[in-house]
């Protein structure tokens, strides 16, 4: 099973239970000042969030746990690993705060302890260690009152959703949101209004983050061979040269006479 | 020397400023002592201190690659400077990094926990690597000093060559990975910014631009020392960096055309002119200087030109590395004046690392003759409170420690306490309160609530305009005042009267009712007084006023101490007076009521309990 979340806009009547319950199952500590934060709700101290959407829609935000994260791509020391169970986790022992996680999520989902000496990433992490693995639901999930934010596998939900958008097609925008852009996430949402504000209204691209980076990452080990190769040859080459112009009838000759004297 | 002083003065009086600055930051975090935020958590300190930084960097490895590889020998000469700014720019760098990672501890993390996929991991790992290699290639100068270390010397010079071609591998990898770092955020870089060939971009860019500060740094450190200028072989690097900024606008239009983003020049936007500039400064004005033949030999072109060349890799660093980034919040980020203050000290730190290597080791042919170090000069009055401060060695360092600590002190005073503090106020729309009349209050869920009449409270205020009392609209996520803030009295501990122990549930949990009366407003004054309830405690007649509250601890203590026996023993000892207030509080009022216990705070003036003289016959006992 691959743990996946769909939240249904359309459902949501903003009481910001899931809110509730992810603080109080986190225990996390009031809020941090605004100075700190962006004007979606989340910060550190709030995993999820409730904002208002066009046109007055409620749209729960949180970590999209994408199938090919780009914060998990781009961490030098591998703090951030995409689980086999679905959630992006965090091992707060190995960062190292360089916040490159929170450059690269195009999302703009990681946020940082700004108040704190000692500062870590924070993010949902879908109630990974406290919930998931003893085999029970986010708290998020569990707290929601409307069903609006529903727990389960992800084929099985993309399914549910698609049942959904085609028995009210009037209804919801035709689209499943967190089904394909960058390379597909375990958060889905179907909705009624456009939820291009999520990510800053840009449309992602369907190709995954991480492949934008690959070809150069992989080509570090041939470039360094390359170079150094070269360096190496143009050095011989240079040396020969002015060997031959300084002995113009050759240098293996008195290289010959030394060796048999 | 006159020159040198001043600016050892001035980067001594920098780098103190950012030694407190330092402090600081470490003290409070990176949130206290910087203007990051969700929305920007990289700044200055990667854009500048460490892309920046290693771009300048450089000429390192350029200089090398030309004497050693292609054994161009006439730059021989510059190949000590070179390396010194090289190896002291990536210790800056370094230095850098461990202001602005947020846990600063962990760096060597990168060592044990492979995340090859990161160009982060890449380039941090290209770094320490090169930076070792820079410590092997630059050991042999100081090492010529100090006769022990000989045989390193000629070992290091052994292995030269293989340093010098280790060090333009890594070079090349982690200057191109600096650019692949912002390849996984398209969405973010303004597309005249982003590319796919990043890398390359870096790549070439540092080539022209470590060649520009090595020009810079030969024409600067030549003007302070009094030393003859390198014009002419500046002038052939200077020939050569034009070349490569030419191939870097070459590949930089050639990859927009390439790619049909060519249009976005033609939009509107503050950020087409940034374009723009950033090009003219980084290689237009660059070129044309170098191209000239009567302005590429002459040594203040070279100088100027040299300075918009690190101008302009600054700017371009800077921009991709965060300025140019779109969507990321409302507000454009702009570095705190102490994130400004740590890079200057850093950059000052590296200056004066540098100055100190020219003048006590072979950084040159000549090693400068310093002034600073000539106790033959003839004393002089310092500047600086003109005072004696002794011989002229002396006194340099007098007046540098004098830089220092001043500055110092200066970083402390300035710095702001109150690293918490709002950014400000943000617009939030009015609603009419969405609840009923009455408003169901039970804050600590406890099941022990309060009806709130929100209409009457509103009504008793002063209409729609009293919101602002209660509702603070201008602190960030106030929601509304507790009841606490006006009904003060409640809950306020006082010696005489605690209103949660007669309200409370863990209290006697009387209804308000029994003490106000029903349909007027419950105040302090409306309410009964203590002896029409506690008819056994209070004196009949006796007027108890409070009109200030005070701790409690100090009459519960007292208290205590004497009430229990005065109720145990009042029936065995025939004085049924013994219990009540009055029996202690008119023998011993000195004890509350004496002015000169004023001071303790412990009963204000004019809050006194005023008590009726008792029957003659009880006072007399």
């Amino acid at each position: 099973m691959h743990a996946a979340i769909l939240t249904d806009t359309t459902k949501c009547i903003g009481c910001r239970e899931c809110v509730i319950a992810c603080k109080k199952e986190n225990r996390l500590p009031p809020d941090l000042p605004r100075r700190w934060s962006r004007d979606d709700g989340l910060s550190a101290r709030n995993w999820t969030s409730v904002v208002e959407g066009p046109g007055g829609a409620y749209v729960r935000k949180q970590c999209r746990h994408c199938l090919e994260p780009a914060c998990v791509a781009s961490c030098p020391v591998g703090a951030l690993t995409k689980t086999d169970l679905g959630p992006v986790v965090y091992d707060a022992r190995k960062c190292m705060g360089c916040r490159y996680c929170m450059m690269a999520c195009p999302y703009g989902i990681p946020r940082y302890d700004w108040d704190q000496t000692v500062p870590y990433i924070r993010k949902c992490i879908l109630c990974y260690e406290t919930r998931l693995k003893k085999g029970r639901q986010p708290a998020c999930t569990e707290a929601c009152p409307t069903k609006a934010t529903i727990f389960g596998d992800r084929d099985e939900l993309i399914e549910l959703a698609k049942a959904r958008i085609r028995e009210k097609p009037d209804l919801y925008v035709h689209r499943v949101w967190g089904e394909r852009e960058v390379g597909g996430a375990s958060v889905l949402y179907i909705s009624d209004v456009d939820l291009k504000f999520l990510t800053y209204n840009r449309e992602l691209p369907p190709e995954p983050m991480p492949q934008r980076t690959k070809l150069a990452m992989n080509a570090v080990p041939f470039t360094f061979a390359g170079v150094v190769a070269a360096m190496a040859g143009l050095n011989w080459i240079i040396d020969r040269r002015r060997k031959l112009q300084e002995h113009p009838e050759g240098d293996e000759a008195p290289q010959e006479g030394r060796s048999n004297g | 020397m006159a020159r040198v002083r001043r600016l050892k003065f001035f980067l001594w009086a920098l780098t103190g400023l950012a030694a407190a600055v330092g402090v600081f930051r470490f003290l409070f975090g990176l949130g206290a002592a910087t203007n990051l935020s969700d929305a920007y958590p990289w700044g200055v300190w990667i854009g500048f201190d460490v892309m920046s930084g290693v771009a300048l960097a450089a000429g390192g490895f350029i200089v090398t690659a030309t004497v050693y590889i292609f054994k161009l020998e006439r730059f021989h000469v510059i190949v000590r400077p070179a390396v010194l700014t090289a190896f002291l720019g990536y210790v800056a760098v370094a230095v850098g990094l461990l202001f602005d990672l947020g846990l600063p501890w962990n760096i060597w993390h990168m060592l044990i926990y492979w995340n090859p996929h990161s160009p982060l991991f890449e380039v941090g790992w290209c770094v320490m690597l090169y930076l070792t290699v820079l410590t092997l290639e630059f050991l042999p100068v100081p090492a010529e000093e100090i006769s022990r270390l000989a045989s390193v010397r000629r070992f290091l010079v052994k292995i030269r060559l293989p340093l010098v071609i280790a060090g333009i591998g890594l070079s090349t990898l982690h200057q191109s990975s600096l650019g692949s770092l912002f390849l996984i955020m398209p969405e973010y870089l303004h597309p005249l910014w982003y590319s796919p060939i990043l890398p390359v971009l870096f790549l070439v860019s540092a080539i022209g631009l470590g060649l520009a500060m090595v020009i810079f740094e030969s024409h600067t450190t030549a003007y302070f020392y009094y030393r003859k200028p390198e014009t002419h072989l500046m002038a052939s690097l200077a020939a050569a960096a034009r070349w490569v900024l030419v191939v870097y606008l070459a590949l930089r239009f050639a990859d927009l055309a390439w790619r049909g983003q060519l249009h976005h020049l033609a939009g509107a936007g503050w950020q087409v002119w940034w374009f723009w500039f950033e090009l003219a400064v980084m290689a237009f004005v660059p070129i044309a200087i170098f191209s000239l033949p009567q302005t590429r030999r002459n040594q203040t072109w070279q100088w100027a030109g040299a300075l918009f060349g690190v101008a302009g890799v600054v700017l371009n660093r800077v921009n991709v590395g965060g300025l140019m980034h779109q969507g990321r919040g409302d507000r454009l980020y702009w570095p705190s004046w102490t994130e400004i203050t740590i890079s200057a000290g850093i950059v000052s730190a590296a200056v004066l690392a540098f100055l100190f290597f020219i003048e006590h080791f072979r950084v040159w042919q000549e090693r400068p003759v310093d002034p600073e170090a000539d106790p033959r000069k003839l004393p002089e009055l310092s500047a600086v409170g003109a005072t004696w401060l002794g011989v002229p060695v002396v006194a340099n360092r007098t007046v540098y420690s004098l830089a220092f600590v001043g500055a110092a002190a200066l970083g402390f005073a300035l710095i702001h306490p109150q690293p918490a503090s709002s950014r400000g106020i943000v617009p939030v729309p009015v609603h009419n309160a969405r609840g009923a009349d009455v408003l169901w209050i039970d804050g600590n869920l406890d099941g022990y609530g309060v009806a709130f009449p929100h209409a009457d409270h509103e009504k008793r205020e002063g209409g729609k305009k009293s919101c602002a009392r209660c509702h603070h609209m201008n602190l960030p996520r106030d929601k509304a005042s507790p009841c606490g803030v006006c009904h003060r009295d409640m809950y306020a501990p006082s010696d005489a009267f605690r209103h949660d122990w007669h309200a409370g549930p863990r209290g006697a949990a009387l209804p308000c009712v029994k003490c106000h009366t029903p349909g007027r407003p419950r105040t302090k004054e409306t309410a009964k007084t203590c002896d029409q309830c506690h008819k056994d405690l209070v004196a009949e007649g006796a007027v108890i006023k409070v009109k200030q509250y005070q701790a409690p601890s100090y009459t519960e203590a007292m208290h205590r101490l004497c009430v229990g026996c005065h109720v145990e023993r009042a029936a065995s000892r025939h004085k049924p007076d013994m219990p009540r207030c009055a029996w202690c509080h008119k023998e011993r009022r000195r004890f509350v009521d004496a002015p000169d216990l004023d001071f303790r705070g412990l009963r204000a003036p004019g809050s006194e309990v005023v008590l009726p003289p008792l029957p003659e016959s009880k006072s007399k006992r």
